[in-house]
């Protein structure tokens, strides 16, 4: 079944699940399949901190980088996932032109992710991360393929 | 082959509709001081569909009134008149920008939902920031790309061009000028002249992209400038362009505003954005 994941928002399935994504600008769309399992989630996170609204974190937890991620790897250890087969691939963390540190909010969500995986361990698999593109991705879950779409063109990651 | 884009262009923003007359007459009223309660409850009287939407509005969480409000005079009392004036406007044109925008490949309803991110972002911004003067921020916001509904059919016609590689690395509103001879942001302010908004208001859509040209510098137009890139950042409604704009650090440096506020804005920015579109469901 095709599950869409809005912003600051994260989905768990498994084997005939598509989970799709849109409109990832500067955030951070994160995708975990364990082919053996074929479980497997997306994460659409949208800032790097929980500390800059602790309430919000409270609330949901997906909207940022450094809580989204471990709920997610959690959810997915709960339904069968084992982190040894974990395949993690990244997408989105775009921003405007020019170098304006003000808006380097997609470098931040990168930043954060890299260190949150490099403490536990984990490595990227493969990434489609930064530039001004807004990307929409499916993943399918049957397969643990990820597509990348952007100006209508299509790509595997 | 410039100008004669450009002559179409000036063609579809004559022919772009006015404001309908009873918003006219009551934006007029709300703006003059001496106008009476009384005349605005005349006008609305005749008006049900726009009194529906108002009160509708006026009860978003968004306001965040405790008691429902049943009547025209109870919104004017709780939100004032500079706020009529905003859902005034926000009723007109909710139902137009409501629709796809080709070229920019908006689906329905996403030019609302960004419209609707920038006015709340730049209104939260300007709070933060403690800014003054900013009343028709709320405003300025909604209708900062009210021109791509007249572009992108334009804008539709030359993708061929526009995704050349030369244009990869060029704010979008310059690769506009460069193939159509005008950017979304300057039809949009011909459409507000269009609808007699104020002048700073104008100047605010005007130059949203290129604030450092603009002739004098306006908080309202800087905030409506980072506010918008705050939007299309959290992807509310980013378009076929992505984040292809260039952000002003002559506007960032002058409002004083660091990444934390920008975070901040942005953490709030969705569920602004969803109490005020279920007001309009």
């Amino acid at each position: 079944m095709n599950q869409v994941i809005t912003v600051g928002d994260m989905k768990i399935g498994g084997k005939g699940d598509i989970l799709v994504t849109h409109a990832l600008g500067s955030c951070l769309g994160l995708m975990v399949y364990d082919p053996a399992a074929q479980v497997g989630g997306l994460l659409h996170a949208m800032l790097p901190l929980s500390k800059i609204n602790l309430q919000k974190a409270a609330q949901n937890p997906y909207m940022f980088v450094d809580t989204g991620v471990p709920e997610m790897f959690r959810q997915l250890y709960e339904i069968g996932g084992q982190k040894s087969r974990m395949v993690i691939k990244a997408a989105g963390c775009g921003q405007p032109l020019g170098n304006s540190e003000m808006f380097q909010i997609g470098e931040r969500n990168y930043t954060v992710l890299k260190k949150l995986l490099w403490k536990n361990n984990i490595m990227l698999e493969a990434e489609d991360v930064g530039g001004v593109i807004s990307r929409t991705v499916y993943f399918d879950l049957s397969t643990g393929q990820v597509i990348i779409s952007s100006k209508g063109v299509k790509k595997e990651l | 082959m410039k100008s004669t884009i450009f002559s179409l262009i000036e063609k579809d923003v004559s022919a772009f509709p006015s404001m309908p007359g009873a918003a006219a007459k009551l934006l007029k009223l709300l703006r003059n001081p001496d106008s009476s309660t009384a005349e605005v409850e005349n006008i609305l009287r005749c008006e049900p569909g726009l009194t529906a939407n108002i009160l509708k509005m006026t009860n978003s969480a968004y306001f965040g009134l405790t008691n429902r409000v049943g009547s025209i005079r109870q919104a004017m009392v709780l939100l004032g008149w500079k706020r009529l004036y905003q859902l005034v406007i926000a009723s007109c044109v909710s139902a137009m920008m409501d629709k796809p925008v080709p070229g920019y490949d908006l689906p329905a309803g996403e030019l609302w939902r960004h419209s609707i991110a920038v006015s709340a972002a730049a209104e939260g911004l300007a709070k933060e920031l403690q800014l003054s003067g900013t009343d028709e921020i709320f405003t300025a916001g909604l209708l900062h790309d009210v021109g791509k509904m007249i572009l992108g059919k334009f804008v539709e016609q030359d993708l061929v061009k526009i995704d050349f590689e030369t244009y990869h690395n060029l704010s979008f509103e310059k690769v506009e000028q460069d193939i159509l001879g005008t950017d979304h942001a300057e039809v949009g302010a011909r459409i507000l002249e269009k609808w007699r908004l104020p002048a700073e208001m104008i100047a605010a859509v005007r130059w949203h992209h290129e604030p450092e040209n603009a002739p004098s510098i306006s908080q309202m137009g800087d905030v409506v400038h980072v506010a918008d890139f705050i939007s299309l950042m959290i992807g509310v409604g980013v378009g076929r362009e992505g984040l292809q704009y260039e952000p002003s650090k002559a506007v960032t440096r002058r409002l004083g505003i660091h990444i934390g506020h920008i975070e901040k804005i942005a953490s709030q920015t969705l569920e602004w954005v969803s109490d005020l579109t279920a007001s309009f469901k």
